[in-house]
């Protein structure tokens, strides 16, 4: 059985030997889509929870223990799981004062050398400094909520009542402790000296002490062991699940846009091999029935063009899972810190790997069918003028596109193979384009994403009314709609959900209704799509719930795109709820003028001592889908024009004897050249007209479904714009024919004997 | 398997293609017992079967209905894969159009059938040697087939057909593609194998191949209508002082 | 024969037992070997048509020999001969004859007239390829007198199927 092998092995080494070209295009595509997936998926994980790099870069802290006194850390050290341990340090409240603010900090004290264990990671400026004893180093999340920058001043009051002129002279991030404004109270590193100064009292101070472990699961057990070590001097801990949990974002939407671009990749990747191992083994038929005259097996003719064209695809994985490896270690060093989790990369490279074998396994299975009779070389082809090619002639279409129509479609396996071969790249192009079109209508329009207001504001120290009238005095707020957020208790869930009042019934927010109607009276609501999942209720509904004790019952008069909290969120205006929750309004939400820059108008607002918050676009947390797009579109090309070329040599070793006839007709050179270019380019064209057909009527559909299942619901989608698909269309035909045109023209120009091979 | 048995024996073999729902018999009921040693040239109009039987015996094609026994062992009710590798011990091809594997050398394609007959790579590799020296094309080893003439990759073909010294040579229209010249290379090379034992069944139109032959089956219909040895020339041999130009008069 | 006789002699005069020779030496086995009697006869014969004329040549102990040379009649004649074309393929065959005839008298069936009319050409073709083995590979004009001779006979083989294919 091993010398069988090795005859197999043989004729595999010299096929491939053969087609050296064709073959590395194949491993070259399948590297390009693994490639692109590992990176999306990278990027994803990395985008959607930050805590992973974060924690691993700054090598953080699994548990923060804070306590009264200095714990005894040789104690802490020795207990089982604990390999490091972080600090202790000083930790005191304080009050910053910037812009007519005052905002709750905290001051943590840190040495002026880079600790080994929970490492603060410099992002902007300078670390801290012993000379320049009043530089502190922000938080960045902080720094960016509050506007600072490094040089910014930093006034900073203790709890003695005491002003410290600091500066921020850097700004840093870090995996132990959770985003602002989700993490509260922002936090600064100090040298201890600096903090000393501002809190003098050890009294008034607390004591942090970070304890790094072998194993994140043994957390629980830790926190028991050194909370009876401590006895009790502890007074709150923290944990790394915490601070993962609060950085996490709601990322369905962006996960399963992924793994539509995942399925897409698969889908990518199968074809460009079904397309090279199938054209391949239609060039091959003659051989493979020599193959079995000899005394090959159908089994083995099955299992060597397995071997052969898995191995190409396999290849292909692996070098794109190396040089994604490569590319997010050196190139993408700066943003992404992780390479991706073993699972998302162990399910990208099985995945791949059966697309490929299944994909390999049916031009094999057609191979092993071949009657092992080899059959007279070039059957000379049984087309004949269609009608269709007779009308042409008729109204006097040139021969040389009648002809090449006829070729292109008399033969229909081949003709089937370049339609399908490109239609289906395009068609992933397209809903790729759709893709873009969405988030550039989420970014254009933001009030069809339910985010008509740019800005919130909070009254913080103002009353409710005073940060009314100063927000609406700016020039570019052109309204400003009370509101308040609450959680509220679903009677039969364990759980709460978000209810949002804004506006008034009479005075609605403009929330994007995209099914019934806006709410128009009291006890009447809107609600995402994840909400009506949730809880199993249809417009028109009632819902009962408890906002704070008290109960409140609305009736979902319509449905809203709803792009937070997976789109769980009931909304209602503010006249709805309890006069206890409803007055004063909590924040406020400001519709700007058009064209008017939230950044700007934010600035001035803050100026203004007003706590002012901007929307997040889902488009802006999506970015990381348009990088994707762009490489998958570039691989998807590559496909299709790989396709092409397998199609085109294909036609071209059909029409040696035609070649010979046609010029013997008297057809010229370039006549004879505009055959073969409308032979392939036709189903070419026919297959991008259709994939791009197709892609655009899919691409909005799938978007809603993609939208629905994550809770926004549907109701984003959008096709490619009519320019864009315009666009796409004559550069993907324009490729396509010149893709042809270079091999019939050098076919068109050889001198081709009228003999048989 | 014993020693005796004939190399070939087809019994009422029949074959009937289904075109288009029609039933089209090509072969209609063939009696042929081929015994070792033994050179048969199938003849006959085209469209009269031969083809068909021949494929038959090297199992490329199914009978319809009858017995096809090789080497004494039945064979027409053996699977595809059955065979596959009863072709790869028993029996080598030649085709009209040579049929080499395109992308292998010349080298490769002989030895191919040895490797899978599960000799190992250096025997094969002696093998091949030993044949392309027989047939002239030591030097032409590494070349593709491509590169060669139409006699030389006929020769090549032969060369493969005969790598795992089969026990039956099947031949269909081998100098059909042929130029006289090659056409005479390649009767040379046959006949010098048959004289040394080799067992062969070919089907051709050409008399001159024929000729090499102990018997010439004729069909017709798919029907055998003569099956018979050539017989001794009736007049003196030709030659010391020939006589062609008597023999045309 | 007179034809090809007269042509040896255009080229230089000849005695009888030089033109055996010529002739064996240019055409080679593949040719019937002339009889030198029936040379004699035919250059008497062309002599008396005042084709040819001879003169006999005096030799030191031996007869005297009879060199011919031709004659401006024996030129014109051979002129006429070469440039005339010469005649097609048979249209009168026995075996033809016999097909057809043999199986009105019932004597025998047509099948088995053309199995042997078969074999019998192939054993001649069997002679003629073994001949083409013998013969000297440098003698041309002899190799193709037999590849003629084939082809002539594949021909003949062919036409024999036709025959069996479409004569009830």
């Amino acid at each position: 059985m091993i010398t069988t092998r090795t005859a197999e092995l043989r004729w595999i080494r010299a096929d491939l030997r053969a087609r050296r070209g064709q073959a590395a295009l194949t491993v070259l595509a399948v590297a390009g889509i693994v490639t692109a997936l590992i990176i999306a998926a990278t990027l994803l994980e990395d985008g959607t929870n930050p805590w992973r790099g974060l924690f691993e870069r700054s090598n953080g802290a699994h548990i923060w223990i804070h306590s009264k006194d200095v714990p005894d850390v040789s104690a802490l050290r020795r207990l089982n799981g604990v390999t490091d341990v972080a600090g202790p340090y000083h930790s005191a409240p304080a009050t910053l004062v910037t812009r007519g603010r005052r905002v709750p900090i905290t001051l943590q004290e840190t040495p002026a050398a880079f600790p080994a264990v929970a490492r603060p990671l410099l992002r902007e400026g300078r670390w801290l400094d012993v000379r320049t004893p009043n530089g502190v180093v922000v938080e960045r999340s902080f720094a960016r909520a509050l506007g600072l920058r490094p040089g910014s001043p930093f006034t900073v009051t203790g709890l003695n009542g005491a002003t410290h002129a600091l500066t921020v002279a850097g700004l840093a991030e870090s995996g132990d402790q959770g985003f602002y404004p989700e993490w509260t109270p922002g936090l600064a590193w100090t040298l201890g000296q600096t903090l000393n100064v501002v809190e003098p009292a050890p009294g008034r101070t607390e004591t942090v002490t970070g304890l790094r472990l072998a194993d994140p699961a043994t957390t629980d057990l830790v926190v028991q062991r050194a909370v009876f070590t401590m006895r009790n001097q502890v007074q709150r801990v923290t944990t790394w699940r915490e601070v993962r949990a609060s950085m996490e974002l709601d990322n369905r939407l962006l996960g399963l846009l992924l793994a539509l671009f995942g399925g897409a990749g698969l889908a990518a990747a199968a074809l460009a091999l079904a397309n090279a191992a199938g054209g391949r083994v239609l060039m091959q038929l003659r051989d493979i029935a020599t193959l079995k005259s000899l005394g090959f097996t159908r089994g083995q003719v099955v299992r060597m063009l397995v071997t052969e064209h898995g191995t190409l695809g396999l290849l292909g994985i692996a070098a794109g899972a190396v040089v994604a490896r490569l590319i997010t270690a050196y190139a993408m060093g700066e943003t992404v810190v992780v390479p991706l989790s073993a699972g998302p990369l162990a399910a990208i490279i099985v995945g791949t790997s059966l697309t490929v074998l299944i994909a390999v396994l049916i031009p094999a299975w057609r191979g092993g069918r071949t009657p092992p009779i080899p059959a007279a070389p070039a059957a000379p082809p049984r087309g004949h003028l269609s009608r269709l090619a007779r009308v042409a002639l008729l109204v006097r279409l040139p021969p040389a596109l009648v002809l090449g129509a006829r070729d292109a479609f008399t033969r229909r396996t081949p003709a089937a193979l370049t339609v399908c071969g490109v239609a289906i790249p395009m068609m992933m192009i397209t809903i790729g384009l759709g893709c873009w079109t969405t988030l550039d209508d989420f970014i254009r329009h933001p009030e069809s994403v339910g985010q008509a207001a740019a800005l919130t504001v909070r009254p913080g120290e103002l009353t409710a009314e005073e940060a009314r009238q100063r927000a609406m005095a700016d020039q570019d707020v052109v309204a400003a709609y009370p509101g308040a957020e609450l959680d509220a208790l679903v009677p039969w869930q364990t759980r709460t959900v978000r209810t949002r009042a804004l506006g008034l019934s009479s005075d609605p927010y403009p929330f994007p209704v995209v099914e019934g109607r806006m709410f128009a009276d009291r006890g009447e609501a809107v609600a995402g799509q994840g909400l009506l999942d949730l809880l199993g209720v249809r417009i028109g509904d009632r819902v009962r719930m408890t906002i704070g004790g008290t109960p409140l019952i609305v009736r979902i008069v319509g449905r809203v795109v709803e792009p937070e909290q997976d789109g769980e969120v009931l909304s209602f205006g503010v006249d709805s709820l309890a006069a206890k929750d409803a007055l004063p309004p909590q924040f406020y939400a400001l519709v700007l003028r058009p064209g008017a820059d939230a950044a700007q108008v934010r600035a001035r607002l803050q100026g203004q001592g007003l706590e002012v918050a901007q929307a997040v676009n889902p488009a802006d947390r999506l970015a990381v889908i348009r990088v994707i797009i762009v490489a998958l579109v570039a691989v998807l090309a590559l496909i299709g024009l790989a396709s092409l070329l397998t199609a085109s040599a294909l036609g071209l070793r059909d029409h040696v004897f035609d070649l010979a006839v046609l010029k013997a007709m008297g057809l010229t050179p370039r006549q004879v050249t505009a055959t073969l270019v409308t032979a392939t380019g036709l189903p070419a064209a026919v297959g991008v007209v259709l994939g791009a057909a197709a892609g655009a009527s899919w691409s909005r559909w799938l978007i809603d479904l993609e939208g629905r299942g994550s809770g926004v619901g549907a109701g984003i989608g959008r096709a490619p714009t009519p320019g864009m698909l315009a666009a796409t269309l004559l550069i993907a035909i324009g490729a396509a024919l010149l893709v042809a045109l270079i091999p019939a023209r050098r076919a068109a120009r050889a001198r081709v004997p009228v003999t048989a091979r | 398997m014993t020693a005796d048995a004939p190399v070939v024996r087809a019994v009422n073999v029949v074959k009937i293609y289904q075109t288009g729902g029609l039933p089209v018999p090509a072969v209609r009921g063939v009696d042929l017992t081929v015994e070792a040693g033994e050179f048969v040239a199938i003849m006959g109009p085209s469209g009269s079967g031969k083809s068909t039987l021949v494929h038959m015996l090297g199992g490329l094609d199914t009978r319809t209905s009858g017995e096809i026994w090789l080497d004494g062992r039945r064979a027409d009710t053996l699977s595809e894969s059955g065979w596959a590798v009863l072709r790869r011990e028993k029996i080598g091809f030649v085709f009209q159009f040579f049929n080499l594997v395109a992308n292998m050398t010349v080298a490769d394609n002989v030895e191919l059938p040895a490797l899978l007959g599960g000799v190992s790579p250096r025997q094969a590799k002696e093998r091949r040697d030993y044949l392309l020296g027989e047939l002239g094309l030591a030097d032409r080893a590494e070349a593709s087939p491509a590169q060669l003439s139409g006699g030389e990759q006929q020769r090549v073909a032969l060369a493969r057909a005969l790598a795992n010294q089969p026990r039956l040579l099947l031949a269909d229209e081998p100098t059909g593609n042929l130029d006289s010249r090659n056409t005479r290379d390649v009767l040379r090379l046959l006949g010098k194998v048959h004289g040394q034992g080799q067992t062969i069944v070919l089907v051709t139109h050409d008399a001159r191949v024929a000729s090499m032959a102990d018997r010439v089956v004729s069909l017709l219909d798919g029907q055998i209508v003569d099956d018979g040895a050539i017989p001794k020339s009736r007049r003196r041999p030709l030659g010391a002082a020939g006589d062609v130009v008597e023999l045309r008069s | 024969m007179r034809q090809s006789l007269l042509a040896l002699l255009a080229k230089e005069p000849a005695h009888g037992y030089e033109l055996k020779q010529a002739l064996e030496t240019i055409f080679g086995g593949a040719y019937p070997s002339p009889n030198i009697g029936q040379i004699y006869v035919t250059l008497g014969r062309l002599e008396k048509d005042g084709y040819v004329r001879s003169v006999d040549v005096e030799q030191a102990n031996r007869p005297n020999k009879k060199v011919y040379y031709i004659t401006a009649a024996g030129r014109e004649a051979l002129e006429t001969w070469v440039e005339e074309p010469t005649e097609g393929p048979r249209v009168r065959d026995e075996f033809f004859m016999k097909l057809v005839l043999a199986p009105m008298t019932g004597l025998s069936d047509r099948m088995a007239l053309v199995n042997r009319q078969r074999r019998h050409y192939l054993a001649l073709m069997r002679d003629l390829r073994e001949l083409a083995e013998r013969t000297d590979p440098a003698n041309r004009v002899a190799l193709l007198l037999i590849e003629g001779a084939m082809l002539h006979l594949q021909a003949d083989l062919d036409w024999l199927e036709r025959c069996q294919e479409d004569l009830p």
